[in-house]
């Protein structure tokens, strides 16, 4: 008994160490677990844009105002950068304009005289998860400190969201990257390893035809994919949406990010020989983009080198772009840079992945 | 029942001309050379080959694992370029008008590409499209050809559930959905049961009949003798020879091959068998001796006689006319099975070849 175990044993180890890729990946993964996920959820959220105006009429900054300004500006949790990056706006119409475009996420109007019945408005972008709560917590926390007695008002600017629908609208593009991977990649190199890519070759079919027909079939797919998860939302995490411009503009994300992942995955299954190396791949990617989204937590809370990642990770323009959406209901010109980077990495991608797989059918 | 077309076919090749291809060929190539280069390695896959195919044509490419014929026919088929020579495929240069070519042929890979997951219909109206087959007859053609090789039934159940014969006919019909001039099979019987084999060459045999050119490889003897007009030998990547089986079989100097089993035997007789002057090569296998000899009715039982006389029974006899595995002895002084195969020491060579 013990003979067959060891000759098995020894197959199984054999193999393993005949895969450089596999053997990588398998010590590597735990480690990029830990040192992304680690990094990408529940760290200090700091550097919070918010905005700062006092009411009309305008007469003179109040001491509370100055102060108030003083003190945000100044907050820091111990040895941690700045909690807020703030602005101040000249008026409270330009303040909540910024707030509408995302350029600040709270905006603070102090009153122009300061007394216990003159409240102090807080305008809140509740779409982002854990930030509101830290934004609000700081305001307190530096009024009382003032010792001012004025009540603030909260207004939760696109009411109260759930981790749930937070979390909802980055789980789409999640299911996009997962059928692009599994169905279109793993697909594509087996076809290759059973030499089914290689018969095409033999019929007077144009290579372009087969990389159009591969690209055009994984789009569908994954159009498909993050289509349903996205109705899935809206009956589970109940979220809405506002108009039919924003239900058109949903579409369009989940299609240009479509095209855009199943290029990049006809480009990387194209330079891989092997189903494992492959999914060892799929694995990493998909915990890289996924994590540094900021579909899980803010990109606020994450170190800075983690956010570099986050400005060239086109999920991350795709699950900021659907919130903006979804969330907050936003139109075109909210979405406009979101659109402008994934247009760029899906045109990128599909000219890799053309470029690419046409070499493999040399 | 279906046993009359092979039979047909044979009649048909035993009329035939020998030694050259028919007046209008339709593969023809020349000096061609394919040399794989590696970082440490250079292997010469292909080494100077030139033959013709003649329109019509089953022509067998023969010959032992890594001999060079799936290389040939990656040629042909414009999967590779060659490293130099050419060839013409119904006169289209193969590195410049690789379109031309792949509209005319029809190719069945040695490993299956048939789509499991997707039904037998399906599989022939995808590879119909690939090949440009029209779509107001595309349908019927998918009948027609799943009917003649019985899998009407089948229609529309998924290909993982066929037997291995099932599959293969299925990938056959679909190599020849388009009424190409040619078709290429690479070991189309390979893995196959007796019954399946001889379901597949009866197919293979009806799609010449309908005027298509095949190219077959294939390293089973029995199979290039039953089907293919002409056979060429190809090893370590050089055409050995080319002919038809009746001409090949006279390559063998001496006609007849006559086997002799016995329990114990001596060099004496050996020597006596070898010194006979209708007798060529002789060789030892195992508990066998292998005599080549002509006119080999009459030599028989001289050679019987040898045995009494040394007072060593003999417990086996054959006579019969050289295979080709024989002739493929002959020709290149060693076995067929390649790595597999039992080896065969070659004695005595009388004649050189």
């Amino acid at each position: 008994m013990m003979r067959g175990a060891v000759a098995i044993f020894k197959r199984d180890f054999k193999k393993f160490l005949s895969n450089p890729i596999v053997i990588i990946m398998t010590l590597l993964m735990p480690i990029m677990y830990l040192v992304i996920f680690g990094n990408a959820i529940g760290g200090a959220i700091a550097g919070i844009p918010i905005g700062v105006a006092q009411e009309t009429p305008y007469v003179n900054e109040t001491p509370l105002f100055s102060a108030s300004v003083d003190s945000l500006t100044h907050l820091a949790q111990p040895d941690k950068a700045n909690t807020f990056s703030v602005t101040v706006f000249t008026s409270e119409a330009t303040a909540k304009q910024a707030l509408a475009d995302g350029r600040v996420m709270a905006v603070a109007i102090f009153p122009s005289a300061v007394s216990n019945d003159h409240t102090i408005r807080l305008y809140v972008d509740s779409s982002d998860f854990t930030t509101p709560t830290v934004i609000e917590g700081g305001i307190n926390g530096v009024l009382q400190k003032l010792g001012v007695q004025a009540p603030v008002q909260v207004t939760k600017l696109y009411g109260d969201v759930q981790y749930i629908q937070f979390f909802g609208v980055g789980v789409i593009v999640m299911a996009i990257f997962m059928s692009t991977m599994m169905g279109g990649g793993i697909a594509l190199i087996r076809d290759r390893e059973l030499g089914i890519i290689e018969g095409y070759l033999v019929t007077p079919v144009k290579r372009s035809s087969i990389i159009l027909g591969i690209i055009g079939s994984g789009t569908v797919k994954g159009f498909l994919s993050g289509f349903i998860i996205f109705l899935v939302d809206l009956v589970v995490a109940g979220i809405v949406l506002r108009s039919a411009e924003d239900f058109v503009l949903v579409l369009v994300v989940i299609f240009v990010i479509s095209i855009g992942l199943t290029s990049l995955v006809v480009f990387i299954s194209s330079r891989f020989r092997d189903q494992q190396s492959f999914a060892g791949m799929n694995a990493f990617l998909s915990l890289m983009l996924f994590m540094t989204s900021g579909a899980f937590y803010p990109t606020l809370g994450m170190p800075d080198w983690l956010r570099w990642i986050t400005t060239v990770n086109p999920e991350f323009y795709a699950v900021h772009a659907l919130r903006t959406l979804i969330l907050r209901g936003q139109g075109l010109g909210a979405i406009s840079v979101d659109l402008l980077a994934l247009g760029l990495f899906s045109g990128a991608a599909i000219l890799l992945g053309i470029t690419t797989f046409r070499r493999t059918l040399e | 029942m279906e046993m009359h077309t092979l039979e047909q076919r044979e009649q048909r090749g035993s009329g035939r001309t020998a030694g050259t291809a028919n007046a209008e060929a339709i593969i023809r190539l020349e000096h061609l050379s394919k040399i794989f280069k590696s970082r440490d390695r250079t292997v010469t896959a292909v080494d100077d080959v030139s033959f013709e195919v003649g329109h019509g044509e089953i022509f067998g490419l023969l010959g032992p694992n890594g001999a060079g014929k799936s290389t040939l026919i990656r040629i042909l088929t414009t999967l590779l370029r060659p490293s130099s020579g050419t060839a013409y495929v119904n006169g289209h240069e193969i590195s410049r008008e690789p379109e031309l070519i792949r509209s005319i042929i029809g190719v069945c890979p040695q490993n299956s590409t048939l789509d499991q997951e997707l039904s037998a219909y399906d599989n022939l109206e995808f590879y119909g499209k690939l090949v440009d087959v029209p779509d107001n007859i595309l349908d019927a053609r998918i009948r027609e050809l799943l009917a003649s090789v019985g899998l009407t039934e089948q229609t529309n159940t998924r290909v993982s559930t066929f037997s291995g014969g099932m599959k293969r006919k299925l990938e056959i019909v679909r190599a020849f959905i388009h009424k190409p001039l040619i078709i290429f099979l690479d070991e189309p019987t390979i893995g196959l049961d007796p019954e399946a084999r001889r379901e597949v060459w009866d197919q293979i045999a009806r799609l010449n009949a309908e005027e298509t050119t095949i190219i077959l490889t294939t390293h089973y003897m029995d199979e290039a003798e039953k089907l293919c007009d002409r056979i060429a030998f190809v090893d370590g990547g050089r055409l050995i020879a080319l002919d038809t089986l009746e001409n090949l079989k006279k390559v063998i100097p001496s006609g007849d091959l006559i086997e002799v089993g016995f329990e114990r035997i001596t060099e004496e007789v050996i020597d006596r068998i070898r010194a006979d002057p209708h007798v060529g090569v002789v060789e030892l296998r195992g508990k066998t001796l292998a005599i080549q000899a002509t006119g080999g009715g009459k030599i028989l039982p001289v050679i019987l006689e040898y045995f009494e006389k040394a007072g060593l029974p003999v417990t086996s006899l054959s006579i019969r006319s050289p295979s080709l595995e024989d002739i493929f002895i002959y020709l290149t002084g060693k076995g067929f099975g390649g790595g597999e195969g039992k080896t065969v020491p070659i004695l005595t060579e009388r004649e050189a070849p």
